[in-house]
């Protein structure tokens, strides 16, 4: 299952192939690893990509909002890159897909503006040796848990894709006089309300438009991240992330839950 | 008023004496009619019983490597002599951990927490978990002693599921994370790039420790290894060193196929944790 347009390194070649070779490496928990294999899954191998990534310098004007477009493309830019890479080593592994997406940022002392971006997951195989890899041909990739993952399967349906939208966003400070003014009232504050409301929907619009690209009838499990990382407190990412839904068979087989009160605190 | 009795006070070197001597004994004595020690909840214990096995002794096992002076400095490639004294130290603990488990009658080790710390001259690994063994005694040890990091629940779930834990996996690998020329950082200063050689720095260590984890599992004849932990970043004391650690639980298929374990479907209906909390408004 090699892939001529690879750029993985030698290294990574050889573990994989020894994965093939039948052994499989998986940070699911023995739960997860269960249910897993519950849905006629079975796990081929602990998957990551990573990406080192410096990001680029934008002004930004003390009293406007915007989106810092450079900073969007940098967080979109180094993701893309981890996912992808995750994503190739599942290719080389003829997995279907790839579960528990962890995406992760970590800063390290190289630099206040060098970051470590990674993606890591388990990779998956169907047992019934049918392909379950999305419409682009791609295994499907999902930040759901082992445990989500089964009970998506039972209402029939089937991951597509683990899609985000981000958008970096300089909210204006208030001038002085503004201040001033608001002092000791009750009120809104439009400048502030209408930043953070755009740059959430900038960033909800692209994620919904990597759905519609997978062909995908929802999105589960969404979450939205604020983060300032380093940039200090008026520039926030929005990061929007969530999992790509289709629905492949008609028979739900989620049985009516039991209600249970437990009894330990 | 009485006056209370008075009780002789405890003479602590004879009881220090009396406990390491009671030590020794249990090691040496036959694993017969002694009280058991673990560190396993009442949950556990059940769980355990459950599939016909139970706790023996809470075992250790504790190894310190030394890495010689110098081995952090700068250089190339990877740091074989930090690779190594990890690995060392590893399995040394492990061995430590599976005689005591084994001299206690137990066949294998759960639930074994792991500590780990890697500092400048020394690696450090301790390992605590509790030895058990299947109740009916008579049935032998056809292989050697397991260790395994999964719970006793865990544990109870995968042989219910038909695969039985063979033993720890590891793999550390330490590597030089070559520094960009002062013109490069200069020049890359406004724009978003990616750091190559950061990057397969990274990409090196990860694969070297993914890859001995890897042999560790194929030696011991598992299948797979699960609950796999990562531990990766520049070191504390060396930031242009960066370490990768993975670590994991190797398991096989010990029954002719995999059971289903078909789960039942709860809603728990207790009180919802507080999501929103008011302080937090500021």
């Amino acid at each position: 299952m090699t892939s001529p347009t690879s750029d993985l390194p030698e290294a990574t070649e050889h573990r994989l192939e020894e994965l093939e070779k039948g052994l499989f490496t998986s940070d699911l928990s023995v739960n997860e690893f269960l249910l897993i294999k519950e849905v006629g899954f079975h796990p081929v191998g602990f998957v990551m990509g990573s990406s080192i990534y410096h990001t680029g310098l934008q002004t930004r004007k003390w009293s406007q909002s915007q989106e810092l477009t450079k900073l969007t493309e940098a967080m979109y830019n180094a993701r893309e890159l981890a996912m992808t890479r995750m994503e190739e080593e599942a290719n080389e592994l003829g997995a279907d897909g790839v579960v528990g997406v962890r995406l992760d940022v970590n800063y390290y002392e190289w630099g206040k503006d060098a970051a470590e971006f990674i993606a890591v997951g388990t990779a998956v195989k169907a047992e019934d040796g049918v392909s379950r890899r999305n419409q682009l041909g791609k295994p499907f990739t999902s930040d759901l848990s082992g445990q989500d993952f089964w009970t998506l399967r039972q209402t029939g349906y089937l991951p597509q894709g683990l899609v985000m939208g981000t958008c970096v966003y300089h909210i204006a400070h208030r001038g002085l006089g503004q201040t001033l003014g608001t002092t000791g009232q009750n009120v809104e504050l439009p400048n502030f309300t209408q930043a953070l409301y755009e740059a959430r929907e900038l960033a909800m619009t692209r994620m919904q438009d990597e759905a519609a690209r997978l062909g995908a009838s929802g999105i589960v499990g969404v979450r939205l991240e604020e983060k300032s990382h380093q940039w200090g407190s008026h520039t926030i990412e929005f990061l929007a992330l969530g999992t790509a839904v289709t629905k492949t068979s008609e028979n739900v087989t989620l049985p009516t839950p039991t209600t249970i009160i437990s009894l330990d605190n | 008023m009485s006056v209370p009795p008075t009780t002789p006070r405890p003479r602590l070197r004879d009881e220090v004496r009396h406990a390491l001597f009671d030590q020794a004994d249990r090691v040496t004595a036959s694993a017969e009619a002694r009280a058991t020690t673990s560190d396993l909840s009442i949950d556990e214990e059940l769980n355990l019983h459950s599939i016909g096995w139970e706790p023996v002794e809470l075992v250790s096992g504790v190894s310190l490597h030394s890495i010689p002076f110098g081995y952090w400095n700068w250089g190339q490639g990877e740091i074989e002599g930090a690779s190594m004294a990890h690995a060392t130290a590893f399995v040394n603990a492990t061995t430590h951990l599976l005689r005591e488990a084994g001299a206690a009658g137990g066949h294998g080790v759960v639930g074994v927490r792991i500590d780990r710390a890697v500092h400048s001259t020394f690696v450090e690994v301790s390992l605590v978990g509790t030895a058990v063994r299947p109740v009916n005694r008579s049935r032998r040890l056809e292989r050697g002693v397991f260790a395994s990091d999964l719970s006793a629940r865990d544990f109870t779930m995968l042989m219910v599921a038909g695969w039985e834990p063979l033993g720890l996996a590891t793999g550390a690998s330490f590597v030089f994370a070559p520094r960009r020329s002062m013109g490069a950082a200069i020049q890359q200063q406004s724009q978003n790039v990616e750091l190559t050689n950061f990057t397969e720095a990274m990409y090196s260590a990860r694969e070297a420790a993914m890859q001995r984890m890897q042999e560790m599992a194929i030696e011991m004849h598992g299948t797979g290894v699960v609950d796999v932990k990562v531990q990766e970043g520049p070191m504390s004391f060396a930031s242009h060193a960066v370490g990768f650690v993975a670590l994991g639980t190797v398991v096989r298929l010990a029954q002719a196929a995999h059971r289903l374990i078909d789960p039942t479907m709860v809603v728990a209906l207790d009180d919802a944790s507080v999501a929103f909390d008011a302080r937090t408004l500021s």
